[in-house]
């Protein structure tokens, strides 16, 4: 894997980058290297909440469907709509073009406390 | 223990992304599905279907037997000639579809799915009762090697295989290529024009090899199963597993096409084959296309009225069309080209419109 710094990753191969009490998630170099040709991409609607660990949405290759799963609790409040179009931005730039949404946490300490646990995990598959 | 093809090697060096199917490590993909599946359509392919299964059936009631366990008349099949067809159960269920071959009067050539060869081979010999027939899986022996995309015949004509020669679709003959003797079909699972080459498992690598370099100029790829499965779903082409299966027959499949309605032989399932023919189906094979964003797969529900009427049995993106579709089953057989359905994707009903099949214009030099 080649995560970037300050780039926390779930056991599920979503990222975390936060600044304040917004957080951008995407998905996983890895994640992006297993499914292959990114050909959709289903986001959920900018106001909607999801609790952490809830299904926020969907990334599918030519293969497969994969649903992303929050990383914390929080609202919506912004989604990379050029994505709906334009799926493959994901396979190009997964850490910047490529991110998936915007969320404003409502309990981010202790979410990212457990967000930096994936530290650990992100070792293990590297 | 997952097997590997004589290929395994050149799929490491291509630097393949390999998965275990049908008890085989197989190339799922090299460069990208997309890609490979674009090349198919545009120039040439190179696909490695060592895994699939090769029987040889002889012996003086060869044909006579062969005509007993599929639907098709193979007392008619002439030499050189390929047919499609399936095992068939007593309910007429399709236990496998295959091609046979027809080397000889007393000597025919079965290719079956790499996940049914231990099912069928047993289903075969149960079946032999009197009939004065040998049968040999010979499987493990032989790689099969798919050029398939309009450049393949050119590819071919380059290497020494001349145009004028090459078989007509659903024909074969033997030849020596790169000074091996091979068996050359021109047949293929893609839509598009090709060939399919049976080579002994020691000769495969040099084949290959040599493909790849030959086909350069006609910008061949190699190609795997990531991109077999969109092509031939683009073709309609039906797979074991999805749209066929033990409870199904050839009529529900719609593949009445390849059901001869003039065979006076008794075979397999005739009685089923022959009602159904008569008196019609209760299911139907479908092609869709969804009207509202979403991708479907396999297994997912279709829903008319608030009633369910059927299931989703191979769905994707199409790479040609940039279109989400698939193939299903409805028992709502009243349905018709351009009749809306819609499909259960993760909990949410996406509207979807029955299509002509295949999705694709086929491209067979006939």
């Amino acid at each position: 894997m080649i995560v970037p710094e300050g780039i926390l990753c779930t056991k599920s191969h979503e990222y975390v980058i936060h600044e304040g009490d917004i957080c951008t998630i995407g998905i996983t170099d890895y994640a992006v290297e297993q499914l292959g040709d990114i050909v959709f991409v289903e986001l959920p609607e900018v106001g909607t909440s999801f609790e952490k660990g809830e299904p926020f949405g969907a990334i599918e290759s030519v293969k497969a469907a994969s649903e992303v799963y929050m990383p914390m609790t929080g609202e919506i409040v912004e989604i990379n709509e050029p994505l709906l179009l334009k799926p493959e931005i994901i396979n190009n730039d997964t850490y910047s073009e490529g991110w998936l949404i915007k969320v404003k946490a409502s309990s981010l300490d202790k979410d990212l406390a457990d967000a930096l646990e994936y530290e650990d995990y992100k070792s293990e598959v590297e | 223990m997952t097997k590997n093809t004589a290929l395994i090697d050149e799929h490491k060096a291509l630097g393949a992304k390999l998965i275990p199917f049908a008890g085989w490590m197989m190339p799922l993909q090299y460069r990208g599905i997309i890609q490979e599946h674009n090349a198919v359509r545009k120039y040439a392919g190179l696909f490695d279907v060592s895994h699939m299964g090769e029987f040889f059936v002889s012996g003086k009631d060869a044909a006579k037997f062969l005509s007993y366990i599929v639907p098709q008349n193979i007392q008619k099949l002439e030499e050189n000639k390929v047919i499609y067809c399936q095992l068939t159960n007593e309910d007429a269920g399709i236990i496998d579809d295959l091609l046979i071959y027809k080397i000889a009067d007393e000597q025919f050539l079965l290719v079956v799915n790499a996940s049914r060869v231990s099912i069928d081979y047993s289903w075969i010999i149960s079946n032999k009762k009197d009939f004065d027939v040998q049968i040999e899986d010979k499987s493990d022996e032989y790689s099969l090697i798919a050029l398939q995309g309009p450049n393949a015949s050119a590819i071919m004509d380059k290497i020494g295989f001349k145009k004028e020669n090459q078989p007509e679709f659903m024909h074969f003959t033997t030849t020596s290529l790169y000074g091996i003797e091979i068996f050359v079909s021109r047949t293929g699972y893609t839509g598009e024009d090709g060939f399919e080459l049976l080579v002994k498992n020691e000769e495969a690598a040099k084949i290959w090899k040599n493909f790849l370099i030959d086909g350069e100029e006609f910008k061949i790829e190699p190609v795997g199963l990531g991109a077999r499965d969109t092509l031939r779903l683009e073709a309609a082409l039906p797979l074991h597993g999805h749209e066929l299966n033990e409870q199904t027959t050839p009529i529900e499949a719609g593949l009445k096409w390849s059901v001869p309605k003039d065979k006076e032989a008794d075979y397999i399932g005739k009685k089923k084959i022959s009602n159904q023919i008569q008196n019609g189906v209760n299911k139907k094979l479908v092609g869709f296309e969804i009207i509202e964003r979403g991708i479907a797969r396999s297994g997912d529900k279709i829903v008319e009225n608030d009633k369910l009427i059927g299931m989703v049995t191979s769905g994707t993106m199409s790479p040609t069309g940039k279109v989400p579709f698939g193939m299903a089953y409805i028992n709502n057989t009243s349905l018709k080209i351009n009749d809306t359905f819609k499909i259960d994707i993760r909990g949410k009903l996406h509207l979807a419109k029955i299509v002509k099949r295949p999705f694709v214009d086929k491209a067979y030099v006939k």
